[in-house]
């Protein structure tokens, strides 16, 4: 027995992950379990919670402003990714065409509103999108259009709430691309050149192929981020104007701020939890089992 | 003739196209600095003319009262520093405790490490909503509410750090720790002395990670700090702009100001950052 524990370092082990181990526990998977259990719950801060089954399921799947934000959610996530993705594929090319004094410039620049905390980038663009002195109605302004409540109208004020997230998004997803670009080697590029191949035909074949994962990668985390964005919409509308802008975590929050019943906030945070946690997890899986493969 | 005709020419088209892309990503870079930069200029206009109409990028007379003026805000002030120290002692606990257990799992061998592998990741996949109510009330039993401590201990353990270190720790040599072995040191002297010291580029994308998640963390010190002498920045910024709104200039220049050090720091580290990226984005 004690010959078989020779390579073991137990006592060195479970002490150094002590830490680690007891604040994740009392921190995230205690909460995790206790909202599982308060789930199936009638239960409030002030009375003697009662078991209800899936009652608060039910109620949160036939709410009307849950469904309606999973649906802002969703067109916040379309309006966010495909713009973010586009940008930050032409930017990427962009860069790695450029003089590398330069292109480190561009780099730094772009990656500076990336570290940038929502509550900034919600303070500026809201003075961005002021009606009488913003500059989105000087500039379009200056194409003789008429100005815009952008964060007060129903037809402007997601729109107007995806461009700060595109704005803090783009920079990493454009370096992430870069590293993927470069990662392709030039000698590739040059056989297809010999061969007489056009740009387009150069980036269908050798390009997009070789970024498949890259662009996977970065679609669905993109994704995932978009869908639980909820400090933007919290400073610049608070949801507003009719819940155009309650994304399904400012819904939860809003509930969790305001009722004194959260059994279903609970219930629907855990629904968007079962979801978005198997989507990451497919993810974690893939690129796992890939750096397994790469030794 | 020709030949060289041709390839001149091609080279000119060459050189007309980098010229083009130098154009191209300077505007970018111009793009994506343009809200900041605004926003540290608005920091020096009259409050009236932060939204003058028309619109203005450059202020009538540059002001420096603004950033004077919240300078001399004793709120702010406080909350700057108490958010620049919890941010370095956040980064700091985080390094210790992410790393020994990215160490442990990278090379050590021991009863139940795949359960205990499995349970830490496990809390990776559990988004912060799901949890955001009964942690409140985890913090609220543990008499935390209103401290220091509420800030720092609940984020601090964090799995992606603990597995992002791990990754690193994989591809450390195994004979380098095979001679601090043999003269006889411990695992946990080995962790200190080898692998601590190999791990600066790790650390500090870990470090910056951590630091830049309690800086700009908004929602948690919300629910959590009620006292106003204990107010992050965040905290303080929405509380500003809600409560004393009309002082746009003094808001622009707080906002700054926050942004400040954040930005500071990236350029002083950015290249190991961007060497962080490319590792994250590519496996």
């Amino acid at each position: 027995m004690s010959k078989k524990n020779y390579r073991f370092d137990n006592a060195t082990a479970y002490m150094m992950l002590t830490p680690i181990v007891v604040l994740l526990t009392i921190f995230v998977v205690i909460p995790f379990i206790y909202a599982v259990r308060v789930s199936f719950y009638d239960w409030s801060f002030y009375q003697d919670s009662v078991f209800v089954g899936m009652r608060n399921f039910t109620n949160v799947l036939t709410d009307d402003l849950f469904l309606k934000s999973v649906g802002v959610g969703l067109k916040f996530a379309i309006l966010v990714v495909p713009a973010q993705m586009v940008l930050a594929f032409l930017f990427a090319h962009v860069i790695k065409g450029m003089g590398s004094k330069l292109a480190g410039f561009v780099k730094t620049a772009i990656y500076i509103p990336t570290i940038i905390s929502g509550i900034i980038a919600s303070i500026i663009f809201v003075f961005i999108f002021d009606y009488s002195a913003g500059i989105a109605n000087y500039v379009i302004g200056l194409f003789g259009a008429e100005p815009q409540a952008w964060l007060a109208e129903v037809r402007t004020a997601l729109a107007s709430i995806a461009l700060p997230a595109v704005w803090l998004g783009f920079g990493l997803t454009t370096l992430i691309m870069l590293a993927g670009l470069l990662d392709i080697p030039e000698s590739y590029y040059e056989a297809a050149d010999l061969e007489g191949a056009g740009s387009f035909a150069k980036m269908r074949f050798i390009t997009l192929p070789l970024m498949r994962n890259v662009i996977l990668f970065l679609l669905v985390t993109g994704f995932t981020g978009a869908l639980q964005q909820f400090e933007l919409p919290l400073i610049m509308t608070n949801g507003g104007p009719l819940n155009e802008t309650t994304t399904p975590n400012l819904y939860i929050f809003n509930h969790f701020r305001n009722d004194v019943l959260v059994g279903n906030s609970i219930a629907s945070a855990l629904l968007l939890f079962v979801v978005l946690g198997s989507i990451s997890a497919v993810i974690f899986k893939v690129l796992n089992s890939e750096k397994a493969v790469d030794g | 003739m020709t030949v060289k005709k041709g390839a001149t020419a091609m080279k000119l088209k060459a050189q007309w196209n980098s010229v083009w892309l130098n154009v191209f990503g300077i505007l970018i870079a111009c793009a994506a600095l343009f809200p900041l930069v605004w926003m540290f200029i608005a920091g020096f206009k009259e409050k009236t003319e932060v939204l003058a109409t028309p619109f203005k990028f450059l202020p009538d007379r540059w002001l420096i009262t603004n950033y004077t003026g919240i300078l001399e805000d004793a709120d702010f002030i406080r909350s700057m520093l108490l958010t620049l120290g919890g941010a370095v002692l956040f980064a700091l606990l985080s390094l210790a405790i992410n790393s020994m257990g990215a160490y442990v799992f990278a090379r050590l061998e021991f009863r139940f490490k795949r359960f205990m592998w499995l349970y830490v990741i496990m809390s990776m996949f559990i988004p912060g909503m799901a949890i955001l109510l009964t942690s409140f009330i985890v913090v609220t039993k543990l008499h935390m509410l209103d401290t220091l401590a509420v800030l720092i201990l609940p984020g601090v353990a964090s799995a992606g750090h603990m597995f992002f270190i791990r990754q690193f720790y994989l591809n450390v040599p195994i004979a380098l720790e095979e001679a601090a072995r043999i003269d006889g040191a411990t695992r946990f002297r080995i962790f200190l002395s080898v692998f601590v010291p190999m791990s600066y580029p790790v650390f500090v994308i870990v470090g910056i990670g951590s630091y830049l998640g309690y800086w700009n963390s908004f929602v948690w010190p919300t629910m959590t700090i009620t006292n106003t002498h204990l107010f992050q920045i965040m905290q303080y910024l929405a509380t500003f702009r809600s409560e004393r709104g009309s002082e746009m200039g003094l808001l622009m220049a707080g906002s700054a100001l926050a942004a400040v050090p954040t930005i500071l720091l990236f350029l002083l580290t950015q290249k190991y950052i961007m060497r962080g990226i490319k590792i994250s984005g590519l496996k």
